[in-house]
């Protein structure tokens, strides 16, 4: 067997629908031919990677769009005939692009194929989220959105990724308990200070929730970063809990406590009571 | 379990006072460590209590790794110490020999699977697990000065608990987490995301240039944050100082900040105004990738990098 005629062959091998003559004849030669090897093995790769593609189906829309746009089509071609001398002339030049070889046609066109799928793909999820905008629970899906991206961030090793999560959770506007108990978890737990400052600010946006508070004034006894515990009582006086005066007592009481944090917890008290 | 841990404590007491009458001044480590999958950028964690760390980014795949041992007098709190701990070991031996070898049993079942990359001397560790190096020092007596060469490409998590070097880093692309509790923290030529905390230090960062999308976040207790962005960098700037002033040379947009709120209310009796230092927003070039810093005593500097 010749180069051009494995080539030829190729598509057949691929579908498994050689006969057994032609599959010894096409083995031999590729265990002889380290360039059709090659070339095989890459193609045997895109046929793979087709084969676990999702099975996706048209949307109705994007269905009755193809027929809009095929009709246009139709009609343009009817009305403009003296386009057609570019036309020519633009798959002339389309063909320059495509290879001669047969068997890198066929790798063109799964290449193609796969991007005819995603785009599809694609497609077929737009129009979807395009009426959810009209829908009134918008807001909801949003937030639920945003909820899951916050709390799959929240869990990474990266400081970076999970101060994205904080920033994320920022910006739901109706937290549910799951991600005041993640936010919570953050500023009483997590490693970097840094985090945890921004999981303090975080909770500070959702002081209206219930939990917020009380949460933020058991946080005090907590923190052990002067930091938190600054940036903690800034919150706690702000938002004028007067329930935390005895946490500040109990903080103040603690003989290791940052003079600065004492200092500002003093004043704390001052302006809560 | 309190005394298996007492107990322990001063063997390293015991071994690291050894040490010091034994070892040489300012004697040096040497080792050369590969990443499993070298192909994949690799992270580098060090945790020292004492001493400095610098780490620079270099043409090649191995993280070299040099320590210097520093000289140390004990302090008389320590040869006190130092005493009790010999009484109090005369007494326990026994126990301990039994506890020492349960010890170095629950060791080696916690390090199964691993392998531990012996480093000479000193009470140096360096241990390679799935891409990542782990270097850290016995807390003994010595403080030790530590450089590590790293690719460019890696990722850092450093820690120094207490030193007044601190840290350095230059010229590495990865991602950076660094903390240090009295030391500055000085980052130049960076370009990954950077989460740096000092408790009593500075913190400066010249950033090459910063990679999109990835937050960032500085803070510092007493210490100014001083940090450089690209003249072109898109930025969201979220700023805290309570006592400390804000300078920059960028055209910053300030924003109303989310959390403000007037406070307008005068106290009874005291008759202040309740004041309230609130993050200041500002976006340079439109806004981009958020950048907090949060200092309570220094000041904040964000230049523009000539």
């Amino acid at each position: 067997m010749r180069c051009e005629e494995l080539k030829e062959k190729a598509a057949d091998y691929l579908a498994g629908e050689l006969d057994e003559e032609s599959l010894t004849q096409f083995r031999g030669h590729l265990a002889d031919c380290p360039q059709c090897r090659e070339e095989m093995e890459g193609l045997s790769m895109i046929w793979t990677k087709l084969g676990v593609l999702p099975k996706e189906q048209p949307s109705p829309a994007l269905r009755s769009r193809f027929y809009d746009m095929l009709e246009s089509y139709k009609r343009g071609i009817q009305k403009e005939p003296e386009s057609r001398g570019f036309g020519r002339t633009v798959s002339q030049w389309l063909a320059g692009l495509i290879p001669r070889k047969p068997a890198f046609q066929m790798g063109l066109a799964l290449v193609l194929v796969a991007a005819g799928l995603g785009g599809g793909l694609l497609l077929g999820l737009r129009p979807r989220s395009a009426a959810r905008s009209e829908v009134a629970g918008l807001k909801g899906e949003v937030d639920e959105m945003r909820r899951i991206v916050a709390i799959s961030l929240l869990r990474q090793a990266s400081p970076s990724e999970r101060l994205m999560g904080v920033s994320w959770s920022a910006r739901i506007d109706r937290p549910g308990e799951e991600i005041i108990a993640a936010l919570f978890e953050t500023l009483n737990g997590d490693p970097n200070v840094n985090v945890r400052l921004a999981a303090a600010d975080a909770l500070y946006l959702f002081h209206d929730h219930p939990r917020v508070k009380k949460g933020l004034i058991d946080s005090l006894a907590r923190q052990t970063s002067p930091l938190v515990q600054l940036s903690v009582i800034n919150l706690l006086v702000e938002i004028r809990e007067r329930r935390a005066v005895e946490a500040l007592e109990t903080l103040m009481r603690d003989k290791r406590l940052n003079p600065k944090v004492k200092k500002r917890a003093e004043l704390g008290l001052v302006q809560l009571s | 379990m309190k005394t298996v841990i007492r107990l322990a404590g001063i063997l390293i007491l015991l071994w690291a006072a050894g040490l010091a009458d034994d070892a040489q001044e300012n004697q040096a480590d040497h080792a050369v460590v590969s990443f499993s999958n070298p192909a994949k950028p690799g992270m580098v964690e060090v945790d020292i209590s004492q001493g400095s760390i610098t780490v620079r980014g270099y043409e090649g795949k191995d993280v070299i790794i040099d320590a210097r041992w520093r000289e140390r007098v004990l302090t008389r709190e320590e040869k006190e110490d130092e005493e009790q701990a010999v009484a109090a070991l005369a007494e326990a031996e026994e126990q301990v020999d039994q506890q020492e070898l349960a010890r170095k049993k629950a060791q080696a079942e916690k390090a199964k699977g691993m392998k531990k990359l012996e480093v000479e001397s000193m009470g140096l560790s360096v241990e390679e697990e799935e891409n990542v190096i782990q270097v850290s020092a016995e807390e003994g007596k010595r403080a030790v000065d530590l450089t590590i060469q790293v690719p460019y490409s890696a990722s850092l998590r450093l820690s120094c608990s207490d030193d007044e070097r601190g840290i350095t880093v230059e010229g590495v692309s990865g991602e950076i987490e660094v903390e240090s509790s009295d030391g500055p923290i000085v980052l130049i030529n960076v370009s990954g995301p950077v989460v740096a905390d000092s408790s009593d230090g500075e913190i400066k960062a010249v950033f090459g240039k910063v990679t999109p999308g990835k937050p960032m976040s500085f803070s510092a207790m007493d210490g100014d944050i001083d940090i450089t962005l690209p003249a072109d960098v898109k930025a969201s700037l979220k700023m805290k100082t309570d006592e400390g002033q804000i300078f920059t040379d960028f055209d910053i947009r300030l924003t109303p900040s989310q959390q403000k709120k007037e406070e307008d209310e005068r106290k009874e009796g005291g008759g202040y105004r309740v004041a309230f230092e609130k993050a200041t927003l500002g976006l340079i070039n439109g806004g981009g990738v958020e950048i907090q810093l949060t200092t309570s005593e220094g000041n904040i500097y964000v230049r523009k990098a000539m």
